[in-house]
């Protein structure tokens, strides 16, 4: 603990946070009203569908996965000073490698197959992660181009995959057929399902805040991101802490999409994805790159997804409104940020 | 068809695809050339999409989308200037913020004014301004001179940037800006009006390009539509080493590898088709493989100045 700790000075240390939400909340209200809808429903609904049932807690939890693990696929990038926004691609490929060896040897008993499934989903996604990451040693291209790009290249990949190599011919959507029942998370919950992907997200969530917090590699990350020249003049390989960054973040994303594939859908199917990538870095700025806070705040975006949805359903309020007040606290932290500066 | 007409045709189309490319990266150039590098075109385009589409729609006149798009662009670059001018904000992190916002407002827009709706709303989409006397060549009458006036317009734009930024004061001001703030300053030009004024021409600009995909191709809006171009818009200002002309050319060879993949789509090459769509993303990582070791980009791109700093 700091010193000096106490509630008082906790309560002053996240008032600019809380004031941040509050202002996205209004500001969010006040277009919600001018569409005509009840403001104070849709804010109820938004905030309170995770905690009114255990469906609605586990429909969150499933989502909390994804989001932190792709929170964390940009966060620690960031740590070294590079922006990562191929979270998108480097998930679907990792998908794509879980799918592949749930699939090819699904006959193997569970034992063997989880984790080979769970591995190939880590290291299609860090593959994926060091095209960029080689791009940037070797040419020095930019980061945010060449991770961007490499997600258009993944759409057409999971769509040849789904429709062309493993297709499953029942299905109307681009699908694979399924992995292996070995493949599969096993259950923490089966009614509503909730497989044991939260148990590796928390734990990575543990790896990675002790990583980059508490031992001296994961601060020569740091170091390289707070000032690289001063870095390099202490002898830390700066180049090389980009390329380990970047490839450490597609192996992150890459996980994320294994565990789709193996506790969510046990398949691949187009469009796993969602919209993660931009609530994964989302997360990551409002958290300002802290990983210890990312996790808290991958946990308040999952309720106002599982919100947003429960809107949309039940007052037809279109779910891209919950999409803008996120977009809208992002902002106003980092606002909250310069006031505090001043 | 035989291959002359073919040629011909994928000339033609190639000239019909370049507008966004032109629009984005000359919008993106000119915020890059004093220091601003802006990164949200891939949302601001979108959102200019949107809104064209809807401004065309309800009023029933293209000029009343193509303003609102443009009033929304110059939005997005105010405040991208706002924020990392003003109040010193990290460039990345706020032009990520800005694309998010253009990406959730353009769904949204849509399903809160239209709605879902059975068949697709449309408009009528530019048609071709055959220029008197020139339209008449044989074939390149027919590649150049009769396309819609955007065609015309980016790549006049394009020549006047050019002269603009070269053969005018206010042209090397601009350059000065993002080579060297402090000497600039120092000099008496506004590091920060110059950022504001470029910004928002830029975001204009991007907005355009944006406007363009569902006034020339579909005539309606489409989640995405957009596609990476902004993205690649970024990759064709780098390969253009942030100047107009080279960035004029260069479009040409982002368009025609859009257009090849999508011949060869219509054509059945044999390939799947799900490697064509891939075709225009790994074409520009590979183009940017050779443009960032041959051209340079501005000295400040991506840096905030803050005239009480003492080093730069």
């Amino acid at each position: 603990m700091e010193p000096g700790f106490n509630a008082k000075s906790l309560a002053l240390r996240f008032l600019p946070d809380l004031l941040a939400v509050v202002a996205s909340f209004v500001a969010a209200g006040i277009f919600i009203a001018v569409m005509g809808f009840n403001v104070l429903d849709a804010y109820e609904t938004i905030l309170f569908t995770s905690f009114r049932s255990v469906n609605g807690f586990a429909q969150t939890l499933l989502k909390f996965v994804p989001l932190v693990l792709l929170a964390f696929a940009f966060t620690v990038p960031l740590a070294a000073g590079k922006f990562n926004i191929g979270g998108e691609g480097q998930m679907i490929v990792g998908a794509i490698g879980a799918a592949a060896a749930g699939i090819m040897l699904a006959d193997l008993p569970m034992v063997i197959l989880l984790p080979l499934v769970i591995l190939a989903g880590v290291l299609f996604g860090a593959f994926w992660g060091a095209i960029p990451a080689w791009l940037l040693y070797q040419f020095g291209i930019n980061e945010i181009l060449t991770t961007v790009l490499m997600n258009f290249i993944s759409f057409g990949l999971i769509d040849y995959v789904a429709t062309e190599i493993w297709k499953d011919p029942f299905a109307g959507h681009p699908t694979t057929v399924p992995i292996g029942a070995g493949g599969e998370l096993p259950l923490l919950l089966t009614s509503p399902p909730l497989h044991a992907g939260i148990i590796i997200a928390l734990l990575v969530a543990v790896a990675v805040y002790i990583y980059t917090d508490r031992t001296s590699a994961g601060y020569e990350l740091i170091a390289t991101g707070a000032n690289p020249r001063a870095s390099r003049v202490y002898g830390i390989n700066v180049r090389r802490m980009f390329l380990l960054s970047l490839i450490l973040g597609g192996a992150l994303a890459g996980l994320a999409g294994s565990i789709e594939v193996a506790g969510v859908h046990q398949r691949l199917i187009e469009g796993l994805q969602s919209n993660f990538l931009i609530l994964g870095i989302i997360i990551g700025l409002i958290a300002r790159g802290n990983n210890l806070a990312v996790p808290f705040v991958a946990f308040f975006i999952a309720v106002l997804e599982v919100g947003a949805s429960a809107m949309q359903r039940t007052m037809m309020i279109p779910g891209e409104m919950v999409f803008i007040v996120e977009a809208l606290i992002l902002l106003f932290v980092l606002l909250s940020d310069v006031v505090r500066r001043r | 068809m035989n291959f002359e007409l073919q040629l011909v045709d994928f000339a033609k189309l190639v000239m019909f695809a370049i507008v966004p490319y032109i629009l984005a990266a000359q919008g993106t150039m000119l915020g890059g050339r004093t220091g601003l590098f802006n990164v949200a075109q891939e949302g601001i385009m979108l959102l200019g999409a949107s809104l064209g589409f809807l401004g065309a729609y309800l009023t029933g006149s293209m000029w009343a989308g193509i303003l609102l798009a443009l009033l929304t662009g110059a939005l997005f670059g105010l405040a991208l200037a706002y924020f990392t001018t003003t109040l010193k904000m990290n460039q990345f992190v706020i032009g990520l913020a800005l694309f998010f916002i253009g990406l959730g407002l353009s769904t949204l827009f849509p399903k809160i004014i239209i709605g879902v709706t059975l068949q697709p709303p449309l408009i009528t989409t530019l048609k071709g301004v055959p220029i008197p006397v020139l339209s008449q060549i044989p074939i390149i009458g027919e590649i150049f001179f009769n396309q819609n006036w955007l065609v015309y317009f980016s790549i006049l734009l394009s020549i006047f940037l050019y002269y603009f930024m070269y053969k005018t004061s206010y042209g090397l001001e601009l350059r000065a800006v993002g080579e060297n703030p402090k000497a600039a300053d120092s000099l008496g030009v506004s590091v920060s009006t110059r950022r504001y004024l470029t910004a928002i021409v830029g975001g204009m600009l991007m907005a355009l390009a944006g406007a363009y995909l569902p006034m020339a191709y579909t005539g309606t809006f489409t989640e995405g539509m957009v596609a990476g171009r902004g993205w690649i818009a970024i990759a064709l200002t780098f390969f253009g080493g942030w100047t107009p002309h080279l960035i004029l050319l260069g479009a040409f060879f982002f368009a025609g590898v859009e257009v090849l993949a999508l011949k060869f789509q219509v054509g059945g090459s044999g390939v799947p088709y799900q490697f064509l769509l891939m075709l225009p993303y790994i074409a520009t990582i590979i183009v940017m493989m050779f443009a960032f070791r041959l051209v340079r980009a501005p000295a400040f791109l991506g840096q905030n100045y803050d005239r009480e700093k003492r080093s730069l």
